[in-house]
């Protein structure tokens, strides 16, 4: 290209195709992986393909869409996904927020804690999930036997009780997502001027005063945006009901994403699943929207 | 509030993040400990092990699957760092330091991939590479997890070429040097810290990943450490040691790497723009 025999317009092209080429690889992987994959969700909703039946996708229209409708435990697995989206944001609030208020100070122990508080969620779900397993575990688990001495547990592992299970599982996808929420409220915390506390010390606030009229408007916008994020992320989960009861006992953990994963690799029907996967995308674009648009309005 | 006062409340307080923050990692300490301890001894249910014991690593690292499953994530992790950073430097500096017509459209594309979850892109990905005959490939995996890591490389590395001053690499045109010479031999040495850093944290999100490994994956040969840690789980020799032994393999460089890459973003640029 720099060939002196070059003339000027290969050039002047080449300049101008030079940034559109250093991206271009980035842009290929974006749509290999996103844009192509939810265009061929949605064309593959409008399939009929049960793979027992057809081997060859065939349109059907609006088949799966209707079928979804009449799908009870479809709808028991939608309910559900909410309740454990809810939870799971929950539980991260309330979590983090104590968290949060004690690690803003600037000691030694109180910048290493904010790194160490980082390991639930850096480490990988698969070695979480059979950690709580074994805690859980009604032979060797030591949560377990505390909670056989309450009276919560019986003889068997909570993981089993059909009522109990998604709470704690819930419980814990909550405490795996908290440390985000902790480094999201602890930046917002440090940016409120030191000046604010002590103008209201001096009009004589006392410390819940302070926090309800200082704090809490100064970090709710990051606890809703976060708060936002981490639902999505809820939402669309798999890995840990999966990896700790599959989804089970009775269905009791079976969220929208393992009815899914079921759709495809038990019941053979790849189609119905790309359009729980649409339905999937579209309330979640809706509950965003809603979620943004309330948070604005004060 | 006098100072004695003050530091009372704060040693106090730091007491009170500890005993916090222990219960908060009680149940990963719980994974590490029981590890090292034999199953007798992991029936007692207390924390405080009576004996150490290092059975149930020799133990997992002279299964035959175990094995070849460490060495198919090691494949896809590295190759998932490599190519997450062959892709993401030029695209990054192309977004940092180029004016031209689609670019917003372009990083807004980018970073949407990022907050895209794997499970809304699951079936019809899976029906593609079956389509393409790819299933259970590593190849089919690796370009997956590039999605996992590429586009939040490509905005961090945006961010740190933005501050490097475009002057030092002017003066290397001036010099004779290519725009492209300019950013190889100028640039690129003073973001290392945050490339090295893009590089483990793409390793590391490969190196855990589990439900796209369970989807496209279903033979021994080319499982990862995620779906043989489910294989631990053997019904006639079943050892919850052997499990948590597991559990530490695939989560000590994860730990390790992420307790390095922290320090690495705060010192970061600076640091490797005095050393030079």
């Amino acid at each position: 290209m720099s060939t002196s025999a070059q003339v000027h317009v290969p050039r002047a092209f080449g300049k101008a195709a030079l940034p559109y080429a250093l991206v271009a690889p980035a842009i290929l992987v974006a749509l290999g992986i996103a844009v192509l994959p939810l265009l061929y969700a949605l064309w593959l909703s409008f399939q009929d393909w049960y793979l027992l039946r057809n081997p060859q996708p065939v349109w059907g229209g609006l088949v799966n869409f209707e079928a979804l409708l009449t799908d009870g435990a479809l709808w028991r697995a939608f309910w559900r996904t909410w309740i454990w989206t809810l939870g799971t944001v929950a539980v991260e609030i309330a979590l983090a927020l104590p968290l949060a208020l004690l690690l803003n100070r600037d000691t030694t122990i109180a910048r290493l804690a904010s790194a160490l508080i980082l390991l639930p969620w850096v480490m990988p779900f698969i070695v979480l999930g059979y950690g709580w397993r074994f805690l859980l575990d009604s032979e060797v688990g030591a949560l377990h036997a505390l909670l056989q001495f309450f009276g919560i547990a019986g003889n068997s592992s909570i993981l089993n009780d059909p009522n109990l299970a998604l709470a704690v599982i819930t419980f814990i996808s909550g405490w795996k997502g908290m440390p985000f929420m902790v480094l999201a409220l602890l930046a917002a915390l440090k940016s409120i001027p030191d000046e604010l506390y002590e103008a209201a010390a001096i009009d004589g606030a006392g410390p819940w005063q302070r926090f309800a009229s200082i704090t809490l408007p100064s970090i709710q916008n990051t606890m809703l945006i976060i708060g936002l994020v981490l639902g999505i992320l809820a939402f669309y989960s798999f890995d840990l009901p999966w990896i700790m009861a599959r989804g089970g006992p009775q269905d009791a953990t079976t969220i929208l994403g393992i009815t899914m994963f079921k759709a495809v690799f038990t019941d053979l029907r790849p189609a119905y699943a790309a359009a729980i996967s649409v339905v999937m995308l579209v309330i979640l674009a809706a509950a965003s929207f809603l979620t943004l648009k309330l948070g604005r309005r004060p | 509030m006098n100072r004695g006062n003050k530091r009372l409340r704060n040693a106090l307080l730091d007491i009170l993040t500890i005993m916090l923050l222990g219960l908060v990692l009680l149940p990963i300490i719980w994974v590490f400990i029981a590890s090292i301890r034999p199953d007798a001894d992991i029936m007692s249910r207390s924390l405080i092990p009576m004996q150490i014991t290092f059975d149930h690593f020799a133990e997992i690292f002279s299964r035959g699957d175990f094995l070849v499953a460490l060495r198919n994530s090691l494949i896809v992790g590295s190759l998932v760092a490599v190519c997450t950073v062959l892709i993401a430097v030029p695209a990054a500096y192309s977004l940092s330091r180029f004016t031209y017509l689609g670019r917003d459209f372009i990083g807004f594309l980018i970073l949407a991939t990022q907050m895209l979850p794997a499970v809304a892109v699951l079936v019809p990905l899976v029906v593609i590479i079956r389509s393409l005959g790819l299933a259970n490939t590593l190849t089919a995996l690796t370009f997956t997890h590039l999605a996992l890591g590429l586009p939040i490389a490509v905005w961090m590395l945006k961010g740190y070429i933005d501050a490097v001053p475009r002057e030092l690499e002017e003066a290397a045109v001036i010099d004779g040097s290519s725009q492209l010479g300019a950013m190889v031999r100028i640039t690129l040495p003073l973001i290392r810290p945050a490339v090295v850093a893009v590089g483990t944290f793409a390793f590391v999100l490969s190196w855990g990943e589990f439900l796209l490994a369970l989807a496209l994956i279903t033979s021994a040969e080319v499982k990862t450490l995620p779906l043989a840690l489910q294989t631990l789980f053997d019904p006639y020799s079943f050892s919850w040691g052997v499990v948590m032994a597991g559990g530490v393999v695939i989560a000590a460089p994860t730990v390790v790497l992420f307790l390095l890459f922290r320090n690495q973003l705060v010192g970061g640029l600076t640091a490797g723009g005095i050393k030079g």
